[in-house]
């Protein structure tokens, strides 16, 4: 008899949590290299009796698009961009871990570092150190680092790596990825652009329909609760008149 | 629900880059001004379902969970550190350096601050001294009785001197320059400090490798795009409203919930 207020319910519980992701991402709207997320349903099948059949739902995942953002140059030296597929390795106290967002900085050591310190580790998974004196860094497509020192040999070669399973990556936030998966080397398309960031691929009148299709939803089953609840006082009405 | 909180941490992120992008703005006509902007980062997540866990007896694992973000947070502020235009004023003391490098000026307290702006002037001793009265260095020293200045391509300072053919070289301007301009501190007054996050200053001539060229009766404008930074205040507005309709939308859901009989 509770059934249909259950359903409901379960439906309302998933979209808090589609509400909370929609509000993620409009936060996220211009976080560098920022990847939008989405919900995926699953029906959750229940035989509470013989013949019957009674469908919930949940939130099975949060997967996440991984289409480029758009690029936005910013003449930074350090700024880098991954064109094509590809992540960052930064080196943290557990561990590497990979990032889209390529704000890289230096530390007082001449390590390229990123927006939190971590230093950007280089093909030989080591910190990549600018010479003493340089004043000019010039990085290629294909992530070699050079100064005007030495214009010839490069002082280091940033990593970029790529991952079968990339939606098995789990967020740790401030643009960072984990995964236990093995890292490959980057195909040979991918290249870094210097002086250009990517920015957040979070399309806002997309967010905006969605956050409006979660409300009206959200709305509809609350009529339907209401609803349920007024047939049932119907019932004991009716019912307990007659006995 | 935490999307309310969500909406609110993207409202305080807009904020802050509404105030960095009218800073922008009103720095637009500051020489030698270099423009900022405002860094986003994702703020921590929740584990609802945690990615990789077994979902079955037969090893099976979930391919993706369910993470929640928390919102946004303000990364840095960083600084564009791209040339700005050059305007010519004519005025034999304003110089403009053409590439890379920062004049150096001696603070009162001794220690060397670091400037774009070349608008500078004599000051009572004939010394070449900055808008404020903060002497260039190396300090040069104008004679008296020149009757004009000339400043070259490489920095050497010329005086021509009343009675004389050939001009005196009276000094020779150096420049600084950093690996990471960027990440100098601003100090306001147009000067910047080294930090550990721009690495060690490194001088030389202007014109050889590495250095930008002087460039004389010119000075350097900001380097704000006005129109870009109009723009930016146009996405920043509207991510600001729509982050003020998230916690909307989340109130109206509350309110659906509190009618609820």
């Amino acid at each position: 008899m509770e059934n249909p207020v259950y359903i409901s319910l379960s439906r309302m519980v998933a979209l808090q949590r589609q509400m909370d992701v929609v509000a993620n991402n409009v936060a996220n709207a211009t976080s560098t290299g920022f990847k939008r997320e989405h919900v995926m349903f699953s029906e959750y099948l229940q035989r509470p009796s013989m013949g019957e059949r009674v469908s919930m739902v949940r939130d099975r995942a949060t997967t996440r698009d991984m289409s480029p953002g758009p690029m936005s140059a910013t003449s930074n030296p350090l700024d880098l961009a991954i064109r094509g597929k590809g992540y960052f390795v930064v080196d943290t106290l557990n561990g590497p871990h990979y990032t889209r967002a390529g704000r890289f900085q230096l530390d007082p050591k001449g390590q390229i570092v990123d927006n939190n310190g971590l230093p950007v580790l280089g093909t030989d998974m080591k910190p990549i150190t600018l010479q003493n004196g340089a004043n000019e860094v010039r990085i290629q497509g294909d992530g070699s680092v050079f100064t005007n020192l030495d214009p010839k040999t490069p002082v280091g070669k940033i990593n970029v790596v790529t991952f079968d399973k990339e939606q098995q990556m789990s967020e740790v936030g401030s643009g960072l990825f984990l995964t236990d998966e093995k890292p490959q080397p980057a195909p040979k398309d991918t290249r870094l652009a210097q002086g250009v960031i990517e920015e957040s691929n979070v399309q806002p009148v997309v967010e905006m329909t969605n956050m409006m299709n979660v409300l009206r939803q959200y709305q509809g089953i609350e009529k339907i609760i209401d609803s349920e609840h007024k047939s049932q006082q119907n019932m004991i009405q009716k019912l307990g008149r007659q006995a | 629900m935490r999307s309310l909180a969500i909406g609110a941490t993207g409202m305080q992120a807009q904020q802050l880059n509404v105030e960095v992008i009218s800073n922008n703005i009103a720095n637009s006509a500051t020489n030698g001004f270099k423009a900022q902007r405002a860094e986003f980062q994702d703020l921590l997540y929740q584990n609802m379902r945690r990615i990789g866990s077994t979902s079955s007896d037969a090893g099976t694992i979930v391919p993706s969970g369910v993470q929640i973000g928390a919102g946004v947070r303000t990364a840095s502020v960083y600084r564009i550190m791209s040339q700005g235009n050059l305007t010519v004023t004519e005025n034999q003391l304003d110089i403009a350096v053409n590439g890379n490098g920062f004049f150096q000026i001696q603070l009162p307290t001794g220690e060397t601050a670091y400037t774009r702006d070349g608008s500078f002037s004599l000051n009572p001793q004939g010394q070449i001294v900055t808008s404020n009265g903060y002497l260039l260095n190396p300090a040069i020293t104008v004679p008296p009785n020149s009757q004009s200045i000339t400043v070259s391509a490489t920095g050497q300072v010329q005086a021509k001197i009343a009675g004389t053919v050939t001009p005196a070289t009276v000094g020779q301007v150096t420049l600084a320059a950093f690996p990471n301009d960027a990440g100098l501190e601003a100090t306001g007054d147009n000067l910047f400090l080294e930090t550990p996050a721009s690495g060690t200053a490194v001088t030389g001539n202007p014109g050889v490798q590495g250095f930008g060229s002087i460039v004389q009766g010119s000075l350097e404008t900001s380097n704000v795009n006005v129109v870009q930074e109009i723009t930016n205040l146009i996405t920043a507005q509207r991510a600001y409203e729509m982050n003020s309709k998230v916690i909307k939308t989340t109130d109206e859901m509350m309110q659906t919930v509190g009618q609820m009989q």
